[in-house]
């Protein structure tokens, strides 16, 4: 019997490996996903003062059936085309992440998807139009459960502001 | 082993036979349908005779030859949809009984039966572009009340936040039966050519048959069920007798369940358990998909009526009274105390609670308010749900 040594990948965040490698994880489950649906959306991922001086990092992520099929970094004009963006400042995600981290793998009552968005803050929910915003709800499970993936890297965290 | 005779109790009661009913259905299928007699003894006749009929072999009339193939996802409707024959829904039904939409069924119209209570003949009462996709959607996101929740990790909560969590899952039990009645009703008046609208209401049922499952569970899980509300009743009797599918779904799916997706989401929000925000995630998922069914059906309504500004202003009548309706349910202490005392913490901080509750509320309007425009059916105006949640106001 070998031992097996699991090597954890190390991204910074914010960054586009750091959603390529969530990406990655959650394309070799799709047994996971197949149980939990289809995921038809293109998200975007918004950490409103991820560049520095105020300015805004977007991340979007193309889902179709059971996988992530692109995650890259996008500018403002592209994030307004995504069904809708999830936004919120370096430090509620930064907040968010940990705790997935050290639930491993699930996030505190009070770090969830929805219960940071629901109220509209310190996450808000960005759309064009309802239908739009409710593909997060149709699809919340799945992408709560992309995001959990976080618990499996190694994760470098800017410094919020 | 004996008996006493003092033991011994008198044979139950013969069952009452449905006598009139059966008496009707003997009368109708032995004397008044001469159709089906005729079919049976064609059809006896030829067997007795030895005689093969396979005229089902021949294709002419039929849509045969071109075969579906799936897509990445399997074989959808809008995959076998595409071939010539199969995917054209007409724009009023003429089939009043079980013949396939795209089968050879024109030449035995005369000999099949009809069924009356097909009525929703006319595809603007219910159709939504997005109906066969919200289908599939449903089909694969379907999940498991019994096993998909981590019962097994539910803590027991103080008893203030138990039985406000058991008197929110009472009211959304109650109201999750109406919303299966209410596509339970109409799903059995749609004729088939609209089989994939009849398919999507299947799910709903499905859908709402596991959201009364899961809150009666969770509730009977931390105690108890607690108080059915005379609001709630009233606001579900006004879903269930709206006078046509399309004001029905969108008391129902438009208003009702984009308001019980708020109260999902909250209750995602305010859960004190892992096992809650489970719950309310799953729930908020199909509750979704019901309310952009019925924001795309009332925007095909619209766009697509004859006369759009008489059946606008229609609507705008159903709406005043059915919006009043809705708000007994949505103004019950049985439910917006809990929700309260959910929010604040404790019930001692139900007063910080009905804060958020004001907050809450607001967005819950607006977000009705931006379907209904979505939709092309501009309530703003006409609006009888006040905007701003009115506690204390008179105080």
């Amino acid at each position: 019997m070998s031992a097996v040594l699991e090597t954890r990948q190390t991204v910074s965040f914010p960054s586009p490996e750091f959603f390529q490698a969530l990406a990655g994880i959650m394309n070799a489950n799709r047994a996971r996903q197949e149980q939990l649906g289809y995921i038809d959306c293109v998200a975007v991922f918004t950490i409103t003062d991820g560049a520095g001086g105020g300015k805004a990092r977007h991340f979007r992520v193309i889902f179709e059936e059971f996988a992530a099929l692109e995650a890259r970094e996008i500018d403002d004009a592209m994030a307004d085309e995504a069904d809708f963006a999830l936004a919120g400042d370096l430090a509620t995600w930064c907040s968010m992440l940990q705790s997935i981290v050290v639930g491993n793998g699930r996030p505190g009552l009070e770090q969830t998807l929805n219960r940071l968005s629901h109220m509209g803050t310190p996450m808000k929910l960005v759309a064009g139009d309802p239908l739009k915003a409710d593909l997060f709800f149709r699809y919340n499970q799945s992408l709560q459960e992309f995001i959990n993936a976080a618990s499996a890297l190694d994760i470098r965290f800017a410094n919020p502001g | 082993m004996s008996v006493r005779i003092q033991d011994m109790q008198p044979l139950p009661a013969a069952i009452a036979l449905n006598e009139e009913g059966l008496a009707n259905y003997e009368q109708a299928y032995r004397s008044h349908y001469k159709s089906w007699a005729e079919v049976l003894e064609r059809n006896v006749d030829a067997i007795r005779r030895g005689q093969y009929s396979l005229h089902w072999l021949n294709t002419d009339g039929a849509n045969w030859g071109k075969r579906a193939k799936p897509s990445s996802r399997g074989m959808t409707y809008a995959d076998i949809n595409r071939i010539r024959g199969y995917g054209d829904i007409p724009n009023e039904a003429n089939w009043f009984n079980f013949a396939p939409r795209g089968s050879v069924r024109e030449p035995y119209r005369e000999q099949m039966p009809t069924i009356g209570d097909y009525s929703v003949i006319d595809k603007n009462e219910l159709w939504a572009e997005n109906v066969i996709t919200l289908y599939e959607e449903a089909k694969a996101r379907q999940w498991n009340a019994t096993r998909d929740i981590p019962w097994s990790e539910l803590e027991a909560l103080p008893d203030d936040l138990e039985k406000a969590t058991a008197q929110l899952c009472t009211f959304l039990t109650e109201v999750e039966f109406v919303a299966g009645d209410f596509p339970a009703k109409w799903l059995y008046r749609i004729p088939q050519d609209f089989l994939e609208v009849k398919s999507f209401l299947a799910t709903q049922l499905m859908d709402e048959a596991r959201h009364q499952e899961v809150f009666r569970k969770r509730a009977i899980a931390g105690g108890g069920l607690l108080h059915a509300a005379p609001g709630f009743e009233w606001a579900l009797a006004a879903i269930l007798e709206a006078p046509t599918h399309t004001m029905g779904t969108f008391l129902l799916n438009v208003l009702g369940e984009g308001l019980v997706l708020s109260i999902f989401r909250s209750g995602e929000m305010i859960a004190k358990t892992h096992v809650d925000k489970e719950i309310f995630r799953r729930c908020l998922q199909d509750e979704a998909r019901h309310v952009s069914y019925g924001v795309l059906e009332l925007k095909s309504y619209i766009a697509n009526h004859p006369q759009r500004e008489a059946a606008i202003e229609e609507l705008h009548r159903f709406s005043d009274v059915g919006e009043q309706v809705i708000l007994t349910a949505f103004t019950e202490p049985a439910l917006i105390e809990p929700i309260a005392v959910l929010l604040g913490g404790s019930l001692k901080q139900i007063d910080q609670g009905m804060d958020g509750l004001q907050h809450m509320w607001s967005m819950f309007v607006n977000e009705y308010l931006q379907r209904c425009e979505c939709a092309g059916f501009d309530r703003r105006a006409r609006c009888t749900i006040p905007l701003d949640f009115p506690w204390g106001q008179a105080a």
